[in-house]
């Protein structure tokens, strides 16, 4: 479960978070909508501990992310909206890189990266340098690195960005997948009939304030999510 | 025109300031107060060499020859760091794209960056030469004219060794995007520029003897070898208005002459470096696993051998220590026998304590002029969001680091201590006190450079010349080392000249820089959280 607890967060005058709480259960696949600017990837890079935050509390499965950086990183993956690798690195090699750091046993990484590397029908590429790599593939190559080492917490800033349809078919097959195993896959995205189809729960933020959260039914009601969203940004 | 003016000033605003830093909640003031400290510091230091050279030119009636010497210097610094870094500099930076889609000329782009290049080069040049130039005028009190030149001659004294440089740079990344291991061998070809360029220099005896019997002055002398010194001299001794503005003329018509012609070829080169010729018909692909400390030696090691600026960067100084020991082991023996012929009455014997200094001050002067970690968290540019959020604590990242470093530094070190220990027969004392010197002193300097980094990280770097070599850290962490040698080199000579045993010296050395050693990592075991997470990008 990640737990955000009235967290705020200043850029100087600014306030990209005022006072954010919502909770994301074990299970659930959690959209995260806003617009441009909003506080998605913001409050993104804190669930994750990439940016420190100046109030409130994030818990991963029950552990602060403040107090226990490294135990709650080790349960989330995290899939940046541009995919920050090592460009001058072998594909293979920096997935290796990632389940090195996460100390993944040679079994599962080798099962792992096997199984999404034919998925996402890049296996003869794996050999190849990332910097000879178009968006897609290395978004490809952040997501493998990401699932290799079985994360407990799927956190992704827009994850369908510059990947191909089938790609995007199978993201969502995975995802679906991890929920039924009880994992929390926690995402952002403007693409509101993706999230609409795909997540049980929903939250939107505007300015750094939550306006809405809660599950998709609720939220929505009779109403298309793009609808609400339009009502709710005025 | 106009637009020329807006992208200078934007590139120049973003490249060129290195005052900007990637950190939170700390002052301007306290940014900026230890790199201000160095460079008076380097100024200060400049300003006394010039001062103790013009005393003993006075007598001679050579003052002008402090100006000669620092023009040569700054010219001689100026080229070769310029033949490693221009091609960095001016192919494959972040920005091409951007400028490339721009409704400018191309040699526009090649302008603006060349320009970059020169103002660096500038201010870079100012710390060295003003404090002479200003010496000078304290001792001489000349009229207004010289003021008038030495500004002229501080604006154009890096413009020729820039321009060599921009012309290697072009051939060096034109053939080097010919070949798969690009970096690799766009270094071996910027090293090899350097070594010729540093080969010719110290084997130009003949060619400046000659013209010295044929010169009828000093400052005929001085500008048949090297016109854009030899002028300044000329008008700093004869000011003439015609000279000045030949001078000022034929650097301008040099630089767009040049940038001219190279600019047919810029986009060309520019078009071919970017691609990355890929094997496809090796697809096999092999799983391997290892330890987070392997993993990360080998990350930082491949991006240490991917980067030319990187390698040549770090890699010239321990080169050179290595060459330095070659040099001594293959020479030492015809020296000592030159030595003998003219007193065969020198005992060897009696020197030997010295070669014990020698070697540790070439150990001493190799860690502290090689920072390696100084840039490397800079060179992680965006990805360092990637390091920030792997379950590892940033203390170790930061350790992982300074023995990434470590394992490109030690092995070069440790050859050139074996070929000193064989050829100067030091006694066993000296030998441990120099091998316990070629662990500590890398380490000391590469956790000084990393703490440095951490502190003045540039994380929006253009090109890699920029985080490696035009940045704050790299600065401050090349004037910390000069300090350092600088500050041991005094005390060391006030220490012996009491005639203490030179071990004894060495092991005071060696207690006060593991002090200061374990004093540094207990500092950054404390604030490494802190400053790892103040970085933003």
């Amino acid at each position: 479960m990640i737990e955000i607890k009235n967290v705020t967060k200043k850029y100087g005058d600014k306030v990209a978070l005022n006072d954010v709480s919502f909770t994301v259960p074990d299970g659930e696949i959690f959209a995260f909508i806003g617009h441009n600017g909003a506080g998605k990837t913001t409050l993104i890079k804190a669930i994750v501990g990439i940016h420190d935050f100046d109030n409130g509390e994030i818990l991963i499965n029950g552990k602060s992310i403040k107090e226990n950086p490294v135990s709650c990183k080790s349960e989330i993956a995290f899939v940046p909206d541009n995919p920050e690798l090592y460009e001058n690195m072998k594909a293979i090699d920096f997935i290796d890189f990632i389940c090195d750091m996460y100390e993944v046993s040679a079994e599962v990484r080798d099962k792992n990266i096997k199984r999404y590397a034919k998925l996402f029908e890049i296996e003869n590429n794996l050999n190849d340098p990332i910097s000879s790599m178009s968006h897609g593939m290395k978004q490809k190559i952040a997501l493998i690195s990401a699932l290799a080492h079985d994360p407990k917490v799927l956190i992704m800033d827009e994850p369908f960005v510059g990947l191909d349809p089938k790609a995007v078919f199978d993201v969502k097959e995975v995802m679906n997948e991890m929920v039924k195993e009880g994992k929390i896959i926690f995402f952002s995205t403007h693409i509101l009939d993706v999230a609409e189809k795909l997540c049980s729960k929903v939250a939107i933020i505007k300015n750094g304030k939550l306006v809405k959260t809660g599950s998709m039914k609720a939220i929505k009601g009779d109403k298309s999510l793009e609808k609400v969203f339009l009502e709710l940004e005025g | 025109m106009k637009k020329i003016m807006t992208l200078i000033k934007v590139s120049l605003n973003h490249d060129m300031n290195i005052f900007r830093i990637n950190t939170k909640k700390q002052s301007k003031l306290k940014k900026i107060l230890l790199p201000l400290l160095l460079v008076a510091y380097l100024m200060f230091l400049m300003g006394i060499y010039s001062y103790k050279l013009m005393e003993m030119l006075v007598p001679l009636h050579l003052e002008f020859a402090v100006l000669t010497f620092f023009g040569i210097a700054v010219s001689f610094i100026t080229l070769l760091e310029g033949i490693y870094k221009s091609g960095s500099l001016l192919f494959n930076s972040k920005d091409d794209n951007l400028l490339f889609s721009l409704p400018i000329k191309k040699r526009t782009i090649l302008f603006i960056k060349v320009f970059k290049f020169y103002v660096f080069e500038l201010l870079y040049n100012s710390l060295f030469l003003a404090p002479a130039m200003i010496v000078y005028a304290y001792f001489v009190n000349p009229s207004w004219t010289y003021y008038l030149s030495s500004v002229v001659a501080l604006l154009l004294l890096p413009i020729v060794p820039i321009v060599l440089s921009v012309i290697i740079g072009f051939i060096t990344t034109y053939l080097s995007s010919k070949v798969k291991g690009k970096s690799v061998f766009q270094t071996l070809i910027s090293l090899g520029f350097v070594f010729l360029v540093m080969y010719i220099s110290f084997n130009s005896d003949g060619f400046v003897s000659n013209i010295a019997a044929k010169a009828a002055s000093y400052n005929e002398m001085i500008t048949k070898i090297y016109y854009p010194l030899g002028a300044y001299i000329t008008l700093v001794t004869d000011f003439n208005v015609i000279t000045l503005l030949i001078y000022i003329l034929s650097h301008i018509a040099l630089y767009i002459l040049v940038l001219l012609l190279l600019s047919t070829l810029y986009f060309r080169i520019n078009s071919s470096i970017k691609g990355v010729l890929v094997n496809h018909k090796n697809k096999a692909y092999h799983i391997k696993s290892t330890s987070k400390l392997k993993a990360f030696i080998k990350k930082e090691l491949n991006r240490f051998f991917t980067t030319p600026v990187f390698m040549v960067n770090a890699g010239f100084g321990l080169i050179l220590f290595v060459l330095a020991s070659i040099m001594a082991a293959v020479r030492f023996d015809a020296l000592i026998k030159i030595v003998l012929e003219n007193d065969p009455t020198f005992d060897l014997e009696k020197i030997r304590p010295a070669f014990s200094i020698i070697a540790f001050g070439l150990v001493a002067f190799t860690s502290f002029m090689t920072s390696i970690t100084s840039s490397m968290i800079s060179l992680e540019g965006s990805s360092f969001n990637l390091l920030k959020s792997l379950p590892i604590k940033p203390i170790k990242i930061v350790m992982y680091k300074v023995i990434s470093a470590l394992a490109i530094m030690l092995p070069c070190i440790l050859l050139g201590d074996i070929l000193l220990f064989v050829k100067f027969r030091l006694d066993i004392i000296s030998i441990i006190l120099i091998l316990i010197a070629s662990f500590i002193l890398p380490f000391l300097s590469e956790l000084i450079g990393i703490m440095i980094n951490l502190k003045y990280p540039k994380m929006d770097a253009s090109t890699d010349t920029e985080a490696v070599k035009q940045s704050m850290s790299s600065l401050v962490s090349t004037f910390s080392g000069m300090g350092i040698l600088g500050m041991s080199a005094l005390v060391f000579y006030l220490i012996a000249r009491t005639g203490t045993n030179t071990n004894i010296i060495l092991t005071l050395f060696l207690l006060f820089y593991g002090i200061i050693t374990i004093l540094l990592y207990a500092l950054l075991n404390k604030k490494c959280d802190k400053m790892f997470n103040n970085i933003i990008v």
